[in-house]
């Protein structure tokens, strides 16, 4: 018998009955989408909780919806389907690319954005391209929804800004529009990978000169990061080699990465620049 | 199949589909946990929480007051504590009052009804240990031996003494001195380590499971298990992968589950899962090498100096004999007349190394290797003209002392990689450190030229006398045909499949009639362990002489029965006979069967006479035979993050004779996988609480499908013709020489040589930007 | 601790099963089913060795919660690929190339070739190293399975491509 089996799973049809299961909880960790994170941390050893509520498959959390100021994605939809569509590539480019670098084709089958963002780890593959969108995470309880800014919801090592009792229902993600956006993974290997490293960027160029930037990072700080100082320092200015050797030095002394299996904290520091640098020089 | 001709079909050199395939695609092949075993009790190890203390108190906690349980500790084991291996030291279980040498040092075993059971008992033993301080790492031997030798703790040394090193020295125009690292490698079979002891009514025990070595039990577990040879029986279940790292090991495995066995009267399982498989069972020996070389300035070497030092871990388990194969691979593939090699087996408080292919090889060239086009650029010379240069060839004597006779075919290999990977343009075009117009990435190519010694080191298989049968018997269909019976066991490797094509050709018999049945201690001949590169070279010989004895036998009864004397030949299958009618085989065989019962073809293996071998001055004949590959790797390398990609991976192969060139293609291409993780990705060492710093499969990280290159594998004939089919081994080389030739190729494309695999994007950044701090 | 009652479809047979709420689809296949064809390596999703097809797409069922299938899912394990042509196609080129070594992988490799041969009948090396990416597989080096999938690829009839 495997440990997963001491935890009582619920498996609600709707929404409403998981939040009304929900309602009385305490403690986080306890909300089951795909299992690719939770299955696998069980597994090895983390402490299981008694009871589990599955939202896998919740039809309220599968659908999307495109509006011309944020396309609304349902917590539920899974790196696969996301991999595959062609009109949130067109719009979300970058979120596209990093769900195609979750694990592999398993992984993508099952896991969920929404179980990414709660995973909360900072090397989660989808958070840096999430957070380049501006955009926020929709939050369901019995007691109501909230919107929670994305850059607002990693509050710390594996800690969201959500309650125990609150379920992540969806994204709201304004399209790119006229910006470019970028996506790059070091990995330890080019597939099945964490990240080393990561970057997703937004920028967007008029006639050579940057006029919005977002760029954020994962796997370098506790939580996945937005380079305020640096998209700071790049609004207004004028794209340029210079400005572009700048802008990387200016990430390298941002950041304060820890070494750990998978990378040293120096080679982290300095490809954090040189991500920085990747996107700039694909505008 | 086809019309009947009076020439019979030859196997040997065709690529003969696997005989086992059938099973494993359809995923009908039982493996240990696919197996359902009534009745039968599972096993869990208790181990030391730390990696060095005085083993103080064992105490079982309340979950032990229940029935249908048993805890056996060294107090239960029926004879001596100790299990055999190479020098007697290493205790089953340690002892209460004995040191703890390494951390998950198994202190007692739990056996329960149900595996539920057996964790939460063993979860409820409470292990008194007063704590010691521990050397964990082969960093801190090393700096003991460079600060004070004396000092070093070794478990065993060998030196291999060549000429005048001294004069070599003299006689140098220059010297070139470096050392190279090599952390551990996990084996990482796909199918966990497991097995079953089922005790016996007359005292006796039966181990079955994922096996490598089945006779291994047999002679190591005697003292301990107080019982002799012909009461430890040990058969083999299908193994899924093993490289290795099911070859000393499930000797321990057996004598922890026989201790619970024997004590319950129950049979006992253990079958680990990923993480416990990593966390406590041997790796691959870290190793420092130092090599310091003199040369003249034509490039003749004059004199090779060597230090090789393995991290053996708590115990000497198996690490004499990696040591032995690793010095004896320093320096084999070149001509110098002066050579002075040291090995050294050192003890630190981490988990035993034990044996995984290439066994103390793949660190000795990943050294020389790397050392070679050192010494190339010294001297000005490109690294192939270098080693066309002095590369060692038929007529040269090795280190040893081993004059190499004209079956190496050692020029060929190299010679056919250069052509194949147009190495020399390729070379000329490396970027050495600067992007040409329009480049994006750095590129390189590198080179390695390696031998791997084939079969038992020294007189090894002279002592061993490998012995195997191949009997006439009735075959599951009721219809007569052959039983290969030797203790080679399949493991993936196809030695089900090339035996099968073996004895067929030798008997001329369809291959359809030929079964390799797992092997059992109760019902084969010692042929030996499935180690060293030796099973196809050694055992496969045997097989065939043993199946020429049986076609003999075959004949001489068909020419009584069947042809009133005259002689007969086995043909294609058939009994043939001037002027009569030809008999089938199975016509024969069924007489012969119901006549004389069971026949069978026997044979131990021989080494030629004149071989010499002096084990204590490391003087004479090495190895029986040589393997030889040469390996071209061409990589780039992204200057935005060094990252690092093999493209494409050239491999020139001498196996003597290739009994069936797609199983051994995939051999090479999976050993070059092997190969290309140990030198990019595969990361894992002792951490400061004792235990490996990678224990899972998201943390210790193997190639996907994603990150294999293009491979060019082809092969050079040079067969061993002392032992028909003329096979040399196989099985390690391919594991050997890819991290050199990537090192290699990292150094033409970037102009930094590094000296410690895995050669990491963060190793890469480290040599590239120093004053970034990088540390890899 | 609750049961949990599913009706699917395994391998084009329907079958009724009873589970702890907890239990993992591949223990429900191996142990309650006796579908011993995919194999338990990692036990965490990382080697694929016990992937399963889900309602057309490729999983890993060391790490799948059995109960989050609904009634009516559709399962196919390696038992009940031999018989689709697809299925059968891929297990002959895995034998006729030398794909297969140790064999531990190879349940699981020939039902992510099949899954990946569903969506693409005809696909680029790439597409097959990235359709084969979440197996591991410890002897082959790839080469040769990669090679077999091609192989089978080349076989499937134009019209008939499931």
């Amino acid at each position: 018998m495997k440990i997963t089996e001491k935890i009582d799973v619920r498996f609600p049809r709707t929404l409403a009955e998981a939040l009304r299961l929900q309602a009385g909880e305490q403690t986080r960790g306890k909300l089951l989408a795909g299992g690719t994170d939770l299955m696998v941390q069980w597994a090895a050893g983390v402490p299981a909780p008694e009871r589990a509520t599955s939202v896998w498959n919740l039809p309220e959390l599968s659908a999307i919806e495109m509006a011309p100021d944020a396309i609304e994605i349902g917590a539920g939809v899974t790196h696969a389907f996301l991999r595959d569509c062609v009109q949130i590539r067109r719009h979300l480019p970058a979120l596209v690319a990093a769900a195609a670098t979750v694990g592999a084709a398993q992984i993508q089958s099952r896991g969920t954005l929404g179980g990414n963002a709660a995973n909360a780890s900072p090397a989660g593959d989808t958070a840096p391209a999430l957070l380049v969108t501006g955009g926020s995470v929709v939050l369901a309880s019995l007691s109501g929804r909230r919107e929670v800014p994305l850059d607002r919801f990693w509050i710390d090592y594996r800690k969201i800004d959500a309650r125990p009792d609150e379920i992540i229902v969806a994204f709201r993600l304004p399209p790119k529009g006229r910006a470019k956006e970028r996506f790059r993974k070091i990995g330890t290997r080019r597939a099945q990978a964490i990240s080393k490293v990561m970057a997703a960027s937004r920028i967007l160029v008029e006639k050579g000169r940057i006029v919005s930037a977002a760029i954020a990072l994962g796997s370098v700080a506790p939580t996945p990061v937005r380079l305020a100082q640096v998209e700071a320092f790049l609004v207004g200015k004028k794209l340029s080699p210079k400005l572009i050797d700048e802008a990387e030095q200016l990430a390298q002394a941002t950041v304060a990465p820890i070494a750990d299996i998978r990378s040293s904290a120096e080679y982290r520091r300095w490809a954090s620049g040189r991500l920085v640098r990747d996107a700039l020089e694909h505008l | 199949m086809t019309k009947r001709t009076s020439k019979p079909v030859r196997l040997i050199g065709k690529g003969m589909p696997r005989v086992d395939a059938d099973g494993k695609v359809r995923g009908t092949t039982r493996y240990l946990n696919d197996i359902d075993y009534k009745g039968i009790w599972h096993g869990v190890v208790v181990r030391s929480p730390v990696p060095r203390g005085i083993l103080r108190a064992i105490v079982p906690g309340p979950a032990f007051a229940g029935d249908n349980l048993v805890l056996a500790t060294a107090k239960d084991i029926p004879g001596e504590n100790v299990v055999h291996m190479h020098d007697r030291t290493m205790p089953l279980l340690a002892e209460i009052g004995g040191e703890i040498r390494y951390r998950g040092e198994p202190v007692a075993v739990v056996a329960a009804a149900t595996p539920e059971q057996a964790a939460a008992a063993a979860r409820d033993v409470r292990i008194e240990v007063d704590e010691l301080p521990p050397l964990l790492t082969l960093d801190e031997a090393v700096a003991i031996f460079k600060s004070a030798p004396g000092k070093l703790d070794t478990m065993k040394e060998q030196t291999i003494v060549k000429g005048d090193l001294a004069q070599g020295f003299t006689a140098a125009d220059d010297v070139v001195e470096a050392e190279y690292w090599a952390g551990h490698q996990e084996q990482l079979y796909l199918e966990n380590q497991g097995l079953v002891v089922f005790p016996q009514k007359d005292g006796s025990i039966l181990s079955e499971g994922s096996i490598q070595c089945p006779y291994f039990p047999v002679h190591e577990l005697n003292d301990p298990l107080k019982l002799p040879p012909e009461k430890i029986r040990v058969r083999q279940t299908p193994i899924g992968g093993a490289f290795g790292g099911k070859e000393d090991y499930p000797t321990m495995l057996t004598g922890y589950a026989a201790l619970p066995a024997l004590k319950s009267g129950k049979p006992v399982k253990i079958t680990y899962e990923r993480n416990e498989d990593i966390l406590f069972t041997p790796k691959r020996h870290p190793v420092w090498v130092r090599f310091k070389t003199g040369f003249k300035k034509d490039g003749t070497l004059t004199a090779i100096e060597c230090d090789y030092i393995l991290d053996g871990g708590a115990y000497l388990t198996i690490s004499d004999v990696v040591m032995y194969r690793g010095i004896l691979h320093c320096a084999l593939a070149y001509r110098c007349d002066n050579v002075v090699i040291r090995g050294k087996v050192a003890r630190t408080n981490s988990f035993p190394c034990g044996a995984f292919r290439g066994f103390g090889a793949p660190q000795a060239i990943w050294g020389i290797e790397s050392h070679m086009d050192a010494i190339a650029a010294r001297l000005g010379k490109t690294p192939h003209e270098y080693r066309l240069q002095v590369h060692a060839r038929p007529g040269d004597v090795t280190p040893t002392g081993q004059t190499l006779s004209d079956e190496n075919g050692s020029t060929a290999c190299l010679k056919l990689a250069l052509k194949r990977s147009d190495f020399a343009r390729k070379l000329r075009q490396a970027s050495r450190g600067k992007l040409r117009k329009g480049q994006k990435k750095f590129v390189g190519v590198g080179l390695s030229f390696f031998a791997h010694g084939s079969a038992f080191t020294g007189d090894g298989e002279a002592k061993f006398k490998a012995k195997g049968r191949v009997e006439l018997a009735r075959l599951e269909d009721g219809k007569p045909g052959i039983n290969i019976r030797v203790s080679s066991t399949e493991m993936g490797q196809g030695v089900h499949t090339i035996f099968t094509q073996i004895a067929a050709d030798a008997l001329s018999l369809d291959a359809a009639r030929i079964r390799f049945p797992m092997a059992d201690t109760g019902l084969v001949p010692n042929s030996g362990p499935t180690v060293a590169s030796r099973t196809t070279m050694v055992v496969g010989n045997v097989v065939y002489r043993a199946a020429l004895d049986l076609k003999n036998q075959i004949e001489s009864f068909a020419a009584l029965r069947f042809f009133k004397g005259a002689p007969a030949e086995l043909r294609g299958s058939r009994l043939l006979s001037k002027g009569a009618r030809p008999v089938s085989f199975e016509t024969a065989a069924k007489a012969m069967l119901a006549e004389i019962g069971s026949a069978s073809g026997f044979f131990e293996f021989l080494l030629p006479a004149d071989i010499r071998w002096d084990q204590a001055t490391f003087k004479g004949d090495s190895y029986p035979g040589y393997s030889w590959s040469a390996n071209v790797a061409e990589i780039e390398i992204d200057p935005l993050t060094c990252e690092l990609e093999v493209k494409r991976v050239t491999a020139i192969v001498d196996i003597g004779r290739v009994i069936n060139p797609v199983t051994a293609t995939g051999q090479v291409e999976g050993g070059l996988t092997q190969a290309l993780g140990y030198a990019v990705m595969e990361k894992i060492g002792t951490g400061k609480n004792g235990l490996y710093d990678a224990a899972r499969l998201q943390t210790y990280i193997i190639p996907t499908a994603l990150d294999v290159p293009e491979y060019d594998v082809k092969f050079v004939e040079y067969p061993y013709s002392f032992a028909p089919p003329g096979a040399k081994g196989l099985g390690e080389l391919p594991m050997d020489g890819l991290a050199p030739a990537i090192a290699n190729a990292i150094e033409a494309a970037i102009g930094r040589r590094l000296r410690q695999i895995p050669l990491t994007p963060e190793a890469i950044f480290a040599a590239l930007h120093p004053a970034q701090g990088g540390t890899p | 601790m609750s049961t949990i009652r599913r009706t699917w479809k395994i391998n084009g047979k329907t079958v009724a099963v009873r589970f702890p709420a907890g239990r993992r689809l591949l223990d429900v296949l191996r142990e309650d089913l006796g579908l011993i064809g995919s194999k338990e390596s990692c036990g965490e999703g990382e080697c694929g060795a016990c992937t399963v097809i889900v309602n057309d797409e490729p999983v890993v069922s060391c790490i799948l919660p059995a109960g989050q299938l609904a009634d009516g899912t559709e399962i196919l394990t390696v038992e009940g690929i031999e018989k689709k042509r697809v299925g059968r196609l891929i297990q002959q080129a895995f034998i006729e190339v030398g794909a297969v070594q140790c064999g531990f992988c190879i349940p699981g490799m020939v039902v992510s070739s099949y899954a990946l041969l569903c969506k693409n009948p005809k696909p680029s090396t790439k597409a097959i190293r990235e359709g084969l990416a979440g197996n591991l597989c410890r002897c082959t080096g790839y080469t040769k399975i990669i090679a077999a999938v091609k192989l089978a690829a080349s076989r499937i009839p134009a019209a008939k491509r499931t």
